[in-house]
């Protein structure tokens, strides 16, 4: 297993230029950064996380379609007793086959990439229309094989247990938290809230809204300075009633907030404290200044519909990306010029009935990032599409074998980058050459990534507005891939 | 309006005269065993010394089981239920404080678990009387459980295991409430059990077997290449038995010579054992291909009940390796035989009594355990003192008579204790404040909101991770500041905490659940013996300290509680002097719910 610490390992890394690339020294750079948090900005940035919350099967969601590809795809994926093989470009849905096969979502989507591979092909999930649509408008980008390292591995280095590994590889939990902190061990702080944190003096006093979930706690968006805002999907959340008595009392509310804000000696008491107290000062300053919906506000979310049954709904990530949308048409007004968001989908734990639940997902996250591409195009005051750049992270991608109705929990995935900043129509890393052995194979399909979460991060974080030094401090384990520091994905 | 509204509304006037359950201290519980019961109108309405001499009275013929009985103080008692129950009665604290900790443990412990207390039986119930299936029901059960079950610790445990042993609604259950009901009265029925019973019930049970996807799972097919689905596999290890790290004795991580973490499980530990979960389908007459992969005909078949049987035909025969041990290749696929194997291999490793004990010491007592506490109810899991491991009630005595759950020195110290959940702030007011239900059936259903509820509702966690991790750090906190941990925080957002104040301010006013004919909402509380004490403020409040702080009350928040009350002069006419103290309360219970002092449990 993996020998995190090893000395030799170290000696090795020392070589590269840094003793610190295992991330040990990672506190006292940061805690440098937050006490400055000074970058500028002029303009205003947003970076939203769509993550996929259970481990997406990019297998299924970024398709190599050339023969080979294509063969092993179809010898892994189709075995009883339900294949998982989708079916090839072209073919026509089957409105009478089972909801539960590939045939009844017809073929995957063709892409062609503006740099071409030799020999390769590619395509997206049948549902996915709309990101088909933005990646050959140049709108959307995908980034192949991203997962978590801490150095480039390759397959005998896995196999031989050589140099460092991510810790509690394939653990939900544990892969979550590194894709999010990409912090080592006991992570606390995340890359979003570190980024976050470079624009405290910028935001200014829009600095309460510099990290947002409207999903609940993130570990991405934690800061060192700036603290997460959780809002709720229908807007700030107001404590009582402030312009009513309180049970015959006429002042008692203001008596209720007194006490609900007095600081406390007991460490877990002031948390709560504190916590209430923020969550008071923020819906108060938000709910003045943000927009609603409809005729002159923001787009409002559309209902899902579940290409496979026709039931209608609503879509969980549109109805958390229409909140966004709401607050970055208020950044004026908050007077905020750098935030972060956080979103999620969840459901993507597809170990049984993939077909079924995973072709809903896809159509759900189809629909999602069309909503918020619409939105943000059609923002009041103006197109801010270009202000703005999704997108999505996930535990680990999975097994390229099925297990009969699923697949299991893998590491490297397929990703999509979103938006007017983004360089799209272009697949950046390097895609995986499919079959069980390969180069890239961990086991079962299990995609050993070729691009670090770290590098994938640093290339939004760069056009974010974090500069080299920044870079490093955010990401620890950047300096072990060299001068592949970023992947160049927005224009220039 | 609104204050009129209020005033009429605030509980204790109107009464619940036609409740058909009610609000049952653990002392009547043992007191209905074998001796008279005290009503528990009786109870909110005695004078506490009479009451108390009535407990101490009717408890001496019942310490029968050789405990001898040193009584302790009412702040041990009530932090004692706390701790152990859904919250403490004015009842339960005289009691406890009358017969000591350990007396009331032991008595807990040796009721026996009683289906008609169960989900099951309330959904059964609801059923027979025409009621809709719907998962409602089921969460119900759960509050009307916690409301008035008299053997609350065995029910407090439950709880706390099914936050261990997740299931969850928003996962594959087919919203089916005897399957869910059932697997919850599974916990509790083994709540002071032993742990190898209790995983083999857990790993058996359909629900589980639906929710982790081994129901149905299939043997590897060489052939095609097909490979076991390894999700049961993978989160038995890392949540229900051994956790992710080897662990010292004492729950802390083994360190390897360069001083790394060592895991405790490989892949291949998981793709052996995933071999062991294949085969696994519902229970019936047969073992036929239909039984394997159809549902039972009806929602409510005995086999949604009924621990699921090995299906040899889609078991693997193959050999299966995992933590060291070896299930040799069978010629004839035997899923039982292999599963006693895992079970006994997992059940004795010795990570389990660190690893388990830690977890239902958070849930019960304190986020941060010391070591040696840890280690201390470990060694009570590895050995009972007669011999046995796994002896759960024992561990659950151990954890609750530790000096670390008992001190209250211990429990002065900084950032000791833990965040109350949402649910047990909640169930902790209705058994204070004898909520009865006036439909009888609780109708509470789901609690997720967290703009207007508890951001939370049982049986319905967004995954097998629970509701918050155990290792939950709240970032830049006063707590992750001393290193220390607080998973219940993870739900506490800057929505939920604005959106608990609402709801509480509804449920303080107008009761909980959902609205009857009369739009009175069900589940009513009783303000009776609160409101008479409205005139005296300083009376009150040390009630409320009593019942609902543990005794720690502090001198502001008292100071800013008696402000308050004192705001509304007691004066008009007598109706107005009644509504005005009906005010008093609500105001006061307001307070004290959505405050520090209450919802930081120590």
């Amino acid at each position: 297993m993996h020998k995190p610490f090893s000395p030799s390992r170290r000696r090795l890394l020392a070589g590269l230029g840094s003793a610190s690339a295992l991330g040990l020294a990672a506190t006292p750079f940061l805690k440098t950064l937050a006490a400055t948090g000074t970058n500028s900005a002029s303009d205003y940035k947003a970076l939203v996380c769509v993550f996929l919350l259970g481990g997406n099967d990019a297998y299924n969601t970024v398709l190599a379609t050339d023969s080979a590809s294509w063969s092993a795809y179809t010898a892994a994926r189709n075995v009883m007793p339900q294949s998982l093989a989708l079916a090839p470009p072209g073919t026509p849905r089957v409105a009478s086959a089972d909801i539960n096969t590939p045939a009844a979502y017809g073929g995957v989507l063709p892409i062609v990439p503006r740099t071409a591979v030799s020999g390769r092909s590619f395509a997206l999930h049948p549902m996915l229309p709309s990101i088909r649509d933005m990646f050959a408008s140049g709108r959307a980008a995908i980034v192949a094989n991203v997962g978590t390292l801490v150095q480039p591995t390759t397959r005998d280095d896995y196999l031989a247990g050589r140099g460092a590994l991510p810790p509690r590889l394939f653990s939900h939990n544990d892969q979550q938290s590194m894709w999010q902190s990409s912090a080592a061990e006991s992570p606390q702080f995340g890359w979003g809230g570190a980024m976050a944190d470079l624009f405290t003096d910028a935001n200014a006093s829009a600095a309460a809204f510099s990290a947002v979930s409207a999903t609940g706690s993130s570990m991405w968006l934690a800061g060192r300075n700036v603290n997460m805002y959780q809002v709720n999907t229908n807007g700030p959340v107001i404590a009582g009633f402030p312009k009513e008595w309180l049970y015959g009392s006429r002042y008692g509310w203001d008596q209720l907030y007194a006490a609900l804000r007095t600081t406390r000696a007991d460490p877990l008491e002031q948390d709560q404290v504190a916590l209430i107290t923020r969550s008071m000062g923020s819906a108060s300053q938000l709910s003045a200044v943000l927009p609603g919906t409809g005729s002159g506000g923001v787009l409002a979310a559309p209902l899902h519909t579940n290409p496979l049954t026709g039931a209608v709904g609503p879509n969980p990530l549109s109805q958390q990306l229409e909140i966004v949308a709401r607050m970055i048409a208020a950044r004026t007004d908050l007077g905020a010029k750098r935030q972060v968001f956080f979103v999620t989908l969840s459901g993507f734990d597809t170990h049984v009935t993939q077909n079924q639940g995973h072709t809903d997902l896809m159509a759900k996250l189809d629909g999602a990032l069309a909503y918020f591409n619409s939105a943000l195009a059609s923002l009041p005051g103006g197109d801010a599409s270009s202000l703005v750049t999704t997108f999505t992270a996930s535990d680990f991608g999975r097994t390229l074998q099925s297990n009969g109705t699923g697949t299991d929990h893998g590491w490297g995935g397929h990703h999509f980058v979103m938006g007017g900043a983004v360089q799209g129509g272009d697949i950046y890393g390097q895609f995986p050459t499919i079959g069980l052995s390969t180069a890239t194979d961990a086991g079962n399909g299990r995609l050993i990534p070729t691009t670090s979460v770290d590098q994938y991060g640093a290339s939004l974080a760069s056009w974010f507005g974090a500069t080299g030094d920044q870079l490093d401090a955010i990401f620890p384990n950047l300096r072990n891939f060299g001068s592949a520091r970023t992947l160049g994905l927005f224009r220039g | 309006m609104l204050v009129a509204l209020a005033l009429t509304a605030c509980g204790g006037g109107g009464g619940a005269g036609d409740s058909t359950a009610s609000v049952a201290t653990t002392g009547t519980a043992v007191a209905s065993i074998g001796t008279a019961a005290t009503t528990p109108a009786d109870a909110a309405s005695a004078d506490s010394a009479d009451h108390a001499d009535a407990l101490a009275s009717r408890s001496t013929s019942r310490i029968a089981g050789g405990v001898a009985s040193s009584g302790t103080t009412q702040t041990d008692a009530a932090r004692l239920l706390t701790q152990g129950t859904f919250g403490p009665t004015l009842a339960d604290i005289q009691y406890v404080a009358s017969l000591g900790a350990k007396v009331w443990v032991t008595e807990q412990l040796a009721l026996p678990y009683t289906a008609s207390r169960g989900i099951q039986a309330h959904v059964k119930a609801q059923a027979a009387a025409g009621v809709a299936p719907y998962q409602d029901v089921v969460l119900d059960g759960f509050w009307k459980q916690a409301v008035t079950t008299p053997d609350q610790l065995r029910a407090r445990v439950a709880f706390a295991l099914s936050q261990i042993f997740v299931v969850s609604f928003l996962g594959d259950l087919d919203d089916n409430t005897d399957l869910v009901s059932s697997y919850y009265d599974m916990l509790s029925a083994n709540a002071f059990g032993d742990y190898r019973t209790l995983l083999e019930a857990v790993t058996r049970h359909p629900a589980m077997g639906k929710y982790l996807s081994h129901m149905r799972n299939l043997k590897e097919d060489t052939s095609t290449g097909r490979l076991p689905n390894e999700n049961y596999a993978r989160e038995m290890l890392q949540l229900f038995s051994i956790g992710i790290y080897q662990l010292n004795a004492d729950g802390s991580n083994k360190l390897d010579a360069n001083g790394a973490t060592i895991p405790a499980f490989t892949s291949a530990d998981v793709q052996g054992l995933a071999r062991v979960f294949t085969g696994w389908s519902w229970a019936g007459a047969d073992k036929t291909d239909q039984r394997f992969w159809n549902n039972p005909p009806t929602r409510d078949d005995i086999a949604y009940s009924t621990p699921m049987q090995g299906y040899p035909q889609y078991h693997s025969n193959a050999e299966k390796k995992f933590l060291g041990k070896t299930v040799a290749a069978q010629s004839t696929a035997n899923p039982e035989a292999s599963l006693k194997v895992a079970l006994d291999a997992v059940a004795a490793h010795s990570n389990v009594g660190p690893f388990i004990s830690k977890l239902l010491i958070q849930r019960l007592v304190t986020s941060n355990p010391t070591p040696g506490y840890v280690g201390r109810v470990a060694a009570v899991f590895n050995d009972n003192g007669a011999g046995k491991r796994g002896d759960l009630g024992a561990v659950v005595s151990a954890i609750l008579l530790d000096s670390e759950a008992r001190s209250t020195d211990v429990a002065a110290t900084a950032g000791y204790g833990k965040l109350r959940e949402p649910i047990l702030r909640a169930t902790a007011w209705m058994r204070a404040f004898g909520v009865t239900s006036l439909s009888g059936a609780y109708t509470v259903g789901i609690t997720d909101s967290s703009s207007a509820s508890l951001n939370q509702s049982p049986l319905r966690s967004p995954s097998v991770f629970n509701f918050f991790r155990p290792t939950y750090v709240v970032p830049g906190s006063s707590m992750a500041a001393r290193g220390l941990v607080a998973p219940e925080m993870q739900i506490n957002t800057t929505t939920s905490v604005a959106g608990y104040v609402n709801a509480m301010y509804y449920w303080v006013l107008y009761g909980a659940g959902k609205q009857g004919a009369a739009g009175k909402f069900d589940l009513q509380p009783d303000y009776t013996s609160q409101i008479s004490m409205a005139g005296d403020p300083d009376k009150l409040l040390d009630h409320l300290n009593t019942l609902l702080f543990t005794g720690r009350l502090s001198a502001t928040l008292r100071q800013q509680l008696k402000d308050v009350m004192n705001d509304i002069p007691l004066d008009g006419t007598a109706a107005s002097i009644a509504d005005k103290s009906r005010a008093r309360v609500c105001l006061a219970l307001l307070m004290s719910l959505t405050s520090p002092d209450f919802i930081i449990q120590k």
